[in-house]
């Protein structure tokens, strides 16, 4: 009798390898579920450029591996004075302050420039056009509140393992920054920003 | 011919016909936008000149005070235009353990514009937004209190600032220019109004941008001002308000933020106006009094607010911000004329340069603050020798940075003013940078109204409050 039931607890081999696959098989599941949960909760990190640190250099529009750059101005609109003589808009020395191509700054006209009321204009960027090469940054930046700003646009950047623009930037503006806090806006609500 | 090479042939044309349509039809710069003058909708130019403005046209006296005080500050840069307090007052090296001994302090309307000094009353053409006035208060130089008040209604919108002039003072009248160009002469003792003229309605001014930053003086109870419009410069008797010299503007150059300043070279007395079209030289006296004796356009920027620099031998050095550097010239008498002989022409990374304040010229040496735009040296106190103004001869290096705040020279120091209202105290040497203290004053920003000095009291603003401090070394 005893016997008879010694034989009945014993597992015998085929339901020894059945129960070990099943098991290993949940157990795969499990870790390959918890590592694409975890992954998914995890913070990326991205290229993004300190405008603080930033130079205007003119690397950011011809290093990116994009064409044209990643990188594009975007306007701080609440930093921005609304100045009729915009010095991210025009050249230095313009004597009419019209929209006509020889006055203005970008190469690309990917500024554009609306009256709003005496003696105010609102600029807006039109980032198809935009290169990145920062000449409007160092302008408003010189001469205004520094409302525009050069920043890695995360739509269109590869976020490639090693940066071209990164790798030669003289200002070591790039950094990897928090794919929660993905843009590195300076002013007045840097953190509403992106 | 076989059938098939007939349907490849067919096919070879088809597809050629079409291609050519396609090529033919495709506009490769359909999307290309041509840029010309009116994209940006603004309105027509023209003055408006529908507001009715009275000026000078209310008043409030709230006290009076006999003051035993005589010191004078009397217009921009001060009596010698040189920015060079000359009193002879101990002011002290070090703010001291407990710091700046603050006077007293009121506030303003938002703006730059700076005080003058005269026998113990400090006078400033304030800008009341709640009233939407321009007001020339009066204060106690030791007490602080408003003792009147004369103002008119003119609106203004805010622009980086409203207010930004100073007035012109002496013993009968104080001339001051409003935002938008209305200038008025009071008594300063009474308040009583005694002309008023509007610059846009007499002489088609065209407001410059952020408002008027052109500073009046008066020689010879004669109030010197550059309307820019139909008239380059004028002047105006004070007595009477009627203009007793005009000087053609046939450039139509326009009204700048720099001031006019007055030069003799070689026996001659001249106003030097650094307008937007160009630079000229104004006769002071004789029987071509308000005719321009020379003029150049060598140096022309859109926008100038620093005034012309006179140095000495009829040089003079122009700066200005926004990328357009510096220029020294010198003027050359060839018979009764003048000739203008460019020296030295350099963008701000290469010498000598100022964004707004005047600099400063004294024993033969010239000391800024560079602009942003000057590179390395963006915002440091500098000095240079003022026969080369390319070659800096000292900063105040990394360190001490200042912005576009004001400076001047007082009992051999400078007192320099930071945007955010940080005074430093540094010693006035062509040896090199000396700091001898520094304090903040008071929280503010853009602290940019140039600083007057009188009776051992120092007064500097920030853009909404005016501050008055004792600097008397005990």
């Amino acid at each position: 009798m005893e016997s008879s039931d010694n034989k009945k607890s014993k597992i015998s081999r085929r339901e020894f390898i059945n129960s070990s696959v099943r098991f290993s098989i949940v157990l795969g599941i499990g870790a390959i579920g918890g590592r694409l949960l975890t992954r998914s909760h995890a913070r990326q990190m991205v290229w993004q450029l300190d405008t603080s640190k930033c130079i205007q250099c003119g690397r950011c529009a011809t290093n990116c591996v994009k064409t044209p750059s990643a990188v594009k101005c975007v306007h701080v609109y609440s930093m921005c004075g609304y100045c009729d003589l915009c010095g991210g808009y025009f050249r230095p020395e313009t004597k009419e302050l019209t929209t006509a191509a020889e006055n203005q700054l970008c190469p690309t006209s990917a500024i554009r420039r609306k009256f709003v009321e005496d003696p105010f204009f609102q600029y807006d960027i039109d980032e198809k056009l935009c290169i990145g090469c920062g000449k409007c940054v160092k302008g408003c930046g010189a001469f205004g509140n520094g409302s525009l700003q050069l920043q890695v646009r995360h739509d269109l950047c590869d976020n490639c393992n090693e940066c071209a623009i990164a790798r030669d930037c003289p200002a070591g503006a790039f950094s990897r920054v928090s794919s929660d806090s993905p843009y590195l806006f300076s002013g007045f609500d840097s953190k509403k920003k992106g | 011919m076989k059938p098939i090479d007939k349907y490849i042939i067919s096919a070879i044309v088809f597809v050629s016909l079409v291609a050519f349509i396609f090529w033919f039809l495709k506009d490769p710069v359909k999307e290309f936008r041509v840029n010309v003058p009116g994209q940006d909708n603004r309105p027509n130019k023209g003055s408006d000149t529908s507001e009715v403005i009275k000026i000078g046209e209310n008043f409030v006296e709230y006290t009076s005070v006999n003051s035993g005080l005589a010191g004078k500050w009397t217009h921009f840069r001060g009596a010698d235009f040189d920015n060079i307090n000359k009193e002879n007052i101990k002011l002290l090296d070090k703010w001291g353990k407990e710091g700046p001994k603050i006077a007293w302090k009121v506030d303003l309307g938002e703006g730059h514009a700076a005080p003058v000094v005269f026998n113990g009353k400090v006078y400033l053409l304030d800008y009341n937004e709640a009233k939407k006035s321009d007001a020339l208060r009066c204060f106690s130089l030791e007490t602080g209190k408003e003792l009147w008040r004369r103002s008119y209604k003119v609106h203004i919108k805010r622009n980086h600032g409203m207010s930004r002039t100073i007035p012109a003072i002496n013993e009968k009248y104080i001339v001051t220019i409003g935002p938008r160009c209305q200038v008025m002469c009071s008594n300063p003792q009474t308040g009583e109004l005694l002309w008023g003229i509007d610059l846009v309605k007499e002489y088609k001014t065209e407001v410059p941008f952020w408002y008027t930053g052109q500073c009046p003086f008066i020689e010879n109870d004669i109030a010197v001002i550059a309307p820019g419009g139909t008239s380059l410069l004028i002047g105006i008797d004070c007595a009477t308000g009627k203009v007793v010299w005009k000087t053609p503007n046939p450039d139509n150059w326009k009204m700048s933020h720099s001031s006019v300043m007055p030069m003799i070279f070689n026996g001659k007395r001249m106003y030097v106006y650094a307008a937007v079209g160009g630079i000229c030289g104004v006769s002071a006296d004789g029987d071509d009094r308000g005719q321009i004796l020379w003029k150049t356009t060598e140096f022309a920027p859109s926008v100038v607010a620093p005034s012309p620099l006179i140095l000495d031998n009829g040089k003079i050095l122009i700066t200005a911000g926004y990328g357009a550097g510096s220029m020294l010239f010198q003027l050359i008498k060839n018979g009764e004329s003048f000739n203008v002989k460019v020296l030295q022409k350099y963008r701000p990374l290469e010498g000598l340069a100022s964004e707004q304040q005047t600099p400063i010229f004294m024993g033969g040496y010239i000391f800024s603050i560079q602009p942003k735009d000057a590179g390395g040296s963006r915002n440091q106190f500098i000095c240079c020798k003022a026969d080369d103004c390319k070659k800096i001869l000292w900063t105040s290096g990394k360190t001490d940075r200042f912005g576009l705040g004001p400076y001047t020279v007082a009992d051999g120091k400078f007192f320099i003013l930071n945007d955010d209202g940080a005074l430093t105290i540094a010693k006035a040497t062509i040896s090199g940078w000396a700091i001898m203290d520094k304090a903040n004053i008071i929280e503010g920003q853009d602290s940019w109204g140039p600083i007057a000095i009188a009776d051992g009291r120092l007064l500097m603003r920030t853009s909404k409050q005016m501050v008055c401090i004792d600097i008397r070394e005990e």
